[in-house]
């Protein structure tokens, strides 16, 4: 009976009645801030990836992939658009998730009980890069041919299990096999970013203090998150139109050339953090533990912080975390430029800072805070 | 008094307004998502070459009365054949009630350009190109086409008058842009 004094679908559709519950029940703090909304303005992005994404794979041919990118700029029906949507939506969720690693940095967001909304954040953000990685290399331009062909040559070098991986994953010498399964992977590991964002958005709830007299999701925040929205599409149109290739190399829009090296082989801005490690560590066994030493010390980060959950970021936490990030996009500026010898040695003094920054500067800090 | 009046009269404008707003972000976000919706849409639509291969122009104006022009268009032949004015006086003003699939005259040309006849030259029984273009070729009784698989016969309209086909050749797609043109399509 109880059933039947529902409306038709609600009473055979219960997913609706918990999603009403979702949508109103007061369980949200106040005057959480607009850049708690950074998550939703990703996974809203993450979805347009996907439908622009779609429509470019129905024309995209790995056997002949730089052409079918040419034919799709120039011939289908707004394809330019379309690839434009692409490339500066990459541009758009990389933004988020680097401001929204920075924040969790400024604000100790990955002090308990946040560990494992930091550990997804980072997940997250692991999976983008591959998946933004594949993006670049599926393009086939002058430059990414040579990402590509570097990334297979130090896989194949490497010996036991990683290399094992590596040709797994590659499938063979940069051949005719090659291009298809990364187009594959770089489409599968996006749809699959979406479980990834649910998880993540579930761990969210665990990771606030508990509310007493809290506020319902919609109206109060879906129209923050809508205001938030609005700039952040804002944005994105200003770069769609007048910046489609921010932060790309532009040797890249010419054809993949195997017999000629570009002056840089540097990637896309936003998998720059990670690739300068190949500038430093010249050695595929040296640039790979370069790599899984940079995320290895973002996920210790619960444990190297040394201060009280809960205690809000002092004068000297915040210092660092901004010469940090001043660092990192030091570090990057000097991957993008044609190696030279003060830009080697630059690039190892700021590689050489960002470990000294989390394995001395960060415990050390907030120690001294917590006493 | 006069103060109560005042704020209903408040109130209601108040709600007057954010009806008009409520409206006009519906709206104006009605349109933002179908401009962002329709270069998707749109994307998927074939390409402007892509139509000009599948939409070709025909010359028709070298054709000679009594012959036709064989044209492969998506994969089938297509025949464009120019009458004589015999074969139209023949043809004209046969009954269509005694023809197996019954078509006028009217119903297998363009109005305007009564003089060519524009088919799918595959006999509808079994797929088989018919022959009959040329004045030399086997046509058949009524100077038309015949099948060389099933012996099927046709008159010079298309229209089936023997054999184990039952149905009149398919009229393609197409349109006359001028005396001597045809567009595909």
């Amino acid at each position: 009976m109880s059933t039947l004094s529902k409306p038709w679908l609600q009473s055979r559709f219960p997913l609706l009645d918990s999603f009403r519950t979702y949508l109103t029940a007061p369980v949200l703090p106040r005057e959480k801030p607009y850049l708690a909304s950074l998550p939703v303005l990703i996974a809203g992005a993450l979805i347009f990836q996907l439908l622009s994404g779609l429509v470019l794979s129905l024309f995209y041919n790995p056997a002949d992939a730089f052409n079918s990118i040419q034919f799709i700029d120039r011939s289908v029906n707004y394809g330019w658009l379309i690839h434009a949507f692409h490339e500066t939506g990459t541009t758009m969720i990389f933004g988020a998730v680097y401001l929204g690693i920075f924040r969790a940095l400024w604000l100790r967001n990955y002090k308990a009980p946040g560990e494992l909304l930091w550990f997804l954040t980072l997940g997250k953000f692991l999976v983008l890069l591959l998946i933004g990685y594949l993006g670049y290399v599926l393009a086939d331009g002058a430059v990414s041919y040579w990402s590509l062909a570097n990334s297979i040559g130090g896989a194949f070098g490497l010996s036991g299990v990683p290399g094992g991986i590596g040709v797994w994953f590659f499938g063979g010498p940069d051949g005719a096999g090659t291009l298809p399964r990364l187009a594959v992977f770089h489409g599968v590991l996006a749809v699959a970013m979406i479980g990834i964002l649910l998880l993540h958005h579930a761990a969210r709830r665990g990771a606030e203090p508990p509310v007493t007299r809290g506020v319902s999701l919609h109206p109060y925040y879906t129209s923050q998150i809508f205001a938030a929205f609005v700039i952040y599409a804002l944005i994105f149109a200003v770069l769609v139109f007048f910046a489609p290739h921010l932060g790309e190399n532009p040797l890249n829009r010419g054809p993949a050339n195997p017999l000629v090296l570009p002056v840089t082989v540097s990637p896309p801005w936003y998998l720059l953090p990670l690739s300068n490690a190949g500038h430093v560590f010249v050695s595929a066994w040296g640039a790979l533990f370069a790599v899984l030493a940079r995320i290895a010390l973002l996920a210790a980060l619960p444990w190297l912080d040394r201060s009280a959950p809960g205690k809000p970021p002092g004068f000297p936490h915040k210092c660092l975390s901004l010469v940090l990030a001043l660092d990192v996009i030091l570090l990057c500026v000097w991957a993008m430029q044609p190696s030279s010898f003060i830009g080697g040695i630059l690039l190892v003094l700021f590689t050489a800072y960002y470990f000294f920054h989390f394995i001395v500067l960060l415990p050390l800090t907030t120690a001294l805070e917590a006493r | 008094m006069a103060e109560s009046l005042g704020e209903i009269v408040h109130e209601t404008e108040v709600i007057v307004r954010r009806d008009f707003l409520k409206i006009l972000n519906a709206a104006a976000g009605a349109v933002a998502v179908g401009a962002i919706a329709w270069p998707f849409i749109d994307a998927l639509n074939p390409t402007r070459d892509a139509l000009a291969i599948a939409q070709p122009i025909v010359d028709v104006s070298g054709i000679a009365a009594n012959t036709a022009l064989r044209f492969v268009w998506m994969g089938t032949p297509i025949y464009i054949r120019k009458l004589t004015p015999k074969q139209i006086a023949d043809n004209q003003f046969v009954v269509t009630s005694t023809l197996p699939d019954p078509a006028s005259y009217t119903d297998r040309v363009k109005p305007g350009y009564e003089t060519f006849v524009v088919v799918i030259g595959l006999n509808t029984a079994t797929p088989c190109e018919l022959l009959g273009n040329d004045p030399a070729d086997p046509r058949g009784p009524f100077d038309g086409w015949t099948c060389p698989c099933d012996g099927s016969v046709y008159d010079p309209l298309g229209r089936v008058r023997g054999g184990p086909a039952t149905k009149n050749l398919v009229i393609p797609k197409f349109t006359f842009l001028n005396d001597a043109q045809i567009q595909f399509g």
